[in-house]
């Protein structure tokens, strides 16, 4: 029953049965042309004959006879054979060894051995038996041995290929089944190791560039995309756990502090609120962030200038700047306009002002540009700090990622984050470059038109 | 002090939001749906009305739209579990005059209230801030300690109007970025306490005694020197 219900099995078995039906189509064509029609032709040839004879019989037997042994005695490819008797059944001349009472059927095959020198010749004939007027018998034949014998070495030979068509078909079926089902049971075992937890479970490839191979190169990139996803969210929900433990154990601190009786002091009570105002916030950008991210966030997308932007950026971190002992400086040229949510591209600014500072070493220079690339627009921050390592490079964004350079470094590793977040929304991208020294940020906007229409559309759709 | 309406549904927030309040001497009365709410919102005359953004049988934000749609202007303050800055503009959208997320920190909340609540008294087109000694000529945008000029960029000026505006009340950091950037957006550092150390430094060089202090766990408040 589930040879039956294998899929290989059943195509195999669906072939075999074709190709049957197929074989039988070219046995029947050959017995066709090479028995049926040259037996047709014989017996036209036959009746042709009768018909001339019995049109030439005038009631004189002997005469008739005479002419009938010329024709058995003349050198012929089919030899020919007769039998007439007068109409009380004698005799005439005859050189059929025997031949069946008169029975009113036309069409007779007959042994006709032929003995010659003592050896004997086994001969078929095909004889037609008619009546003539006077009601003499007169039967006309040929021998057809070599038709008949054709014809039975055909018949016996499609016997044995039919059966072993049969045999190799139900042989090729079983392979078939046993060939697909291996390679399928490799692929449906390493979906039942996925199913069973064990991400790192990977189709095995055979090296042979077959379909199966193609189909499990797919499915190992599938699942390498899952693993990293899950990776991704389990690495994310560890940083997440990492970074309160910190922030909980001070707040502890802090209220064991505060407690009552043990040299309380109000410092200590809004130490513990400063640590969870920071508790709140990180929950808060974490949540932001996946909002953005997820379309559920309404960006409310209109013209933004950006060097308008900008220079507000610079206005309110300045002073940061400046304490640091900084200098911000900003190219920003003619007033270059993007299609943007204003409060979302303002955060972006300051996270990478704010992220620029921490990391520029007093004295250093934070350079603020926009140059038009293309059509689009080009925003680039680069500072003189210490940069990034180029295997960090690509972490960069990573929710929780710092770099080991930030160790010491105030944030939890969330302000590129939510600058990658935003520019996905604003179909923007970024690109982080080795400024030798420091950090090259740069985000591409596309021009006005292309770019967050069809965002908003999402964020829209993606609405509570 | 204040008469203050609060429509929430949880009860413990609305516990502590009412403790907070009365403690600083507002009356409050409490409604725990939108039904009663709206009802009370308008049978009563309030000073200010706290409203909760999700609300059992009548939507906070219908309540509001249904307020202002008969030409009720009580200031409205929105209380939302919806945090986010687009959030913010629907509640302002629909009428709301301020909005707060949720969890409330009561030192923001008081600040807001009392913001709120005096702009009804304190006129827009107040052409003159006194403060003591501090004046703020607010046509000529320019700040003067016993007669003697203060030198400020406009920023500065912004921050300290915005101070002298509510006198001897907090304001928060977030109301200073909302009020004096017009940007709503979270600051990963608080890059507002550079600026009011710069502004106090400048006022310093004048004034003998501090104006700008400190409200920890709050904000900044502008006070008279005694």
């Amino acid at each position: 029953m589930k040879l039956l219900k294998s899929f290989s099995f059943r195509l195999a078995a669906t072939y075999a049965l074709l190709f049957s039906v197929s074989l039988a189509l070219v046995l029947g064509t050959y017995q066709l042309v090479s028995i049926t029609l040259p037996r047709n032709a014989v017996k036209a040839a036959i009746e042709a004959e009768a018909e001339t004879f019995a049109a030439g019989y005038r009631g004189d037997a002997r005469a008739l006879a005479r002419r009938l042994e010329a024709r058995a005695g003349a050198p012929s490819q089919l030899a020919g054979f007769h039998l007439l008797t007068d109409p009380a059944g004698h005799v005439v001349s005859t050189n059929l060894p025997s031949w069946p009472a008169f029975a009113g059927r036309r069409w007779y095959s007959l042994e006709a051995d032929i003995y010659r020198d003592g050896d004997e010749d086994d001969h078929e004939a095909l004889v037609l038996d008619r009546g003539l007027a006077d009601g003499s018998r007169l039967m006309i034949g040929r021998d057809v041995e070599e038709l008949d014998d054709l014809e039975e070495a055909i018949g016996s030979a499609a016997l044995y290929l039919i059966a072993a068509t049969l045999l190799l078909a139900t042989a090729g079926a079983l392979l078939m089944n046993w060939a697909i089902g291996r390679r399928l049971d490799a692929v449906s075992g390493t979906a039942r190791r996925v199913i069973g937890g064990d991400l790192a479970g990977r189709v095995p490839i055979n090296g042979s560039g077959d379909d199966f191979d193609r189909l499990a190169v797919t499915l190992n990139l599938m699942l390498d995309r899952v693993e990293a996803g899950v990776e991704a969210v389990r690495t994310a929900s560890d940083s997440v756990a990492h970074e309160l433990r910190t922030p909980l154990s001070r707040l502890q601190a802090s209220l064991r502090k505060a407690a009552p009786g043990d040299g309380a002091d109000a410092s200590d009570l809004y130490d513990a609120i400063d640590e969870a105002d920071r508790l709140q916030s990180l929950f808060d950008a974490v949540l932001r962030i996946s909002r953005i991210e997820s379309g559920r966030h309404e960006a409310h997308f209109a013209d933004v200038n950006l060097a308008a932007l900008i220079a507000d950026a610079v206005d309110l971190y300045g002073p940061a700047a400046e304490d640091k002992g900084v200098s911000l400086a900003q190219s920003t040229g003619d007033a270059p306009i993007v299609r943007g949510d204003r409060d979302l591209l303002f955060q972006l600014v300051a996270n990478l002002l704010d992220n620029a500072i921490k990391f520029t070493p007093t004295g250093g220079t934070i350079r603020l540009g926009i140059t038009h690339q293309g059509v689009g627009v080009r925003l680039i921050v680069s500072d003189s700090g210490h940069g990034v390592p180029a295997e960090a490079m690509e972490r960069l964004g990573e929710r929780f990622f710092r770099g080991a350079a930030a160790s010491g470094a105030p944030g939890v590793g969330l302000g590129l984050s939510l600058v990658r977040a935003i520019v996905r929304l604003h179909d923007a991208s970024i690109v982080f470059r080795d400024a030798r020294p420091g950090l090259e940020v740069g985000i591409t906007f596309q021009p006005r038109g292309a770019a967050g229409s069809a965002k908003v559309r999402d964020a829209r759709s993606g609405h509570l | 002090m204040m008469h203050i309406l609060l429509v929430e549904d949880d009860p413990r927030v609305a516990a502590y939001l009412c403790k907070g309040l009365e403690e600083e001497g507002h009356v409050v009365d409490l409604r725990e749906d939108g039904r009663s709410g709206l009802l009370q919102a308008s049978t009563e005359r309030y000073d200010i009305i706290l409203l909760d953004r999700m609300l059992p049988h009548v939507d906070g934000l219908k309540i509001l739209q249904t307020l202002r749609a008969t030409g009720d202007a009580t200031p409205v303050l929105i209380l939302s579990a919806l945090g986010d800055v687009d959030e913010r503009v629907k509640g302002l959208r629909a009428g709301g005059d301020d909005y707060l997320a949720k969890p409330v920190a009561i030192s923001e909340l008081l600040a807001r209230v009392e913001a709120l609540g005096r702009r009804g008294t304190l006129t827009e087109e107040v052409a003159e801030l006194r403060v003591g000694a501090l004046v703020v000529d607010r046509l000529g945008h320019a700040v003067t300690i016993e007669g003697r000029p203060v030198d400020l960029t406009a920023r500065e000026y912004q921050i300290l109007e915005l101070l002298a505006r509510h006198a001897g009340r907090v304001v928060t950091r977030s109301m200073l970025l909302e009020h004096v950037w017009n940007y709503h957006f979270d600051p990963q550092t608080n890059v507002i306490d550079q600026h009011l150390s710069r502004l106090r430094q400048k006022l310093a060089l004048v004034s003998p005694v501090p104006l700008v202090h400190t409200v920890r766990g709050a904000g900044y408040m502008l006070r008279p020197g005694e």
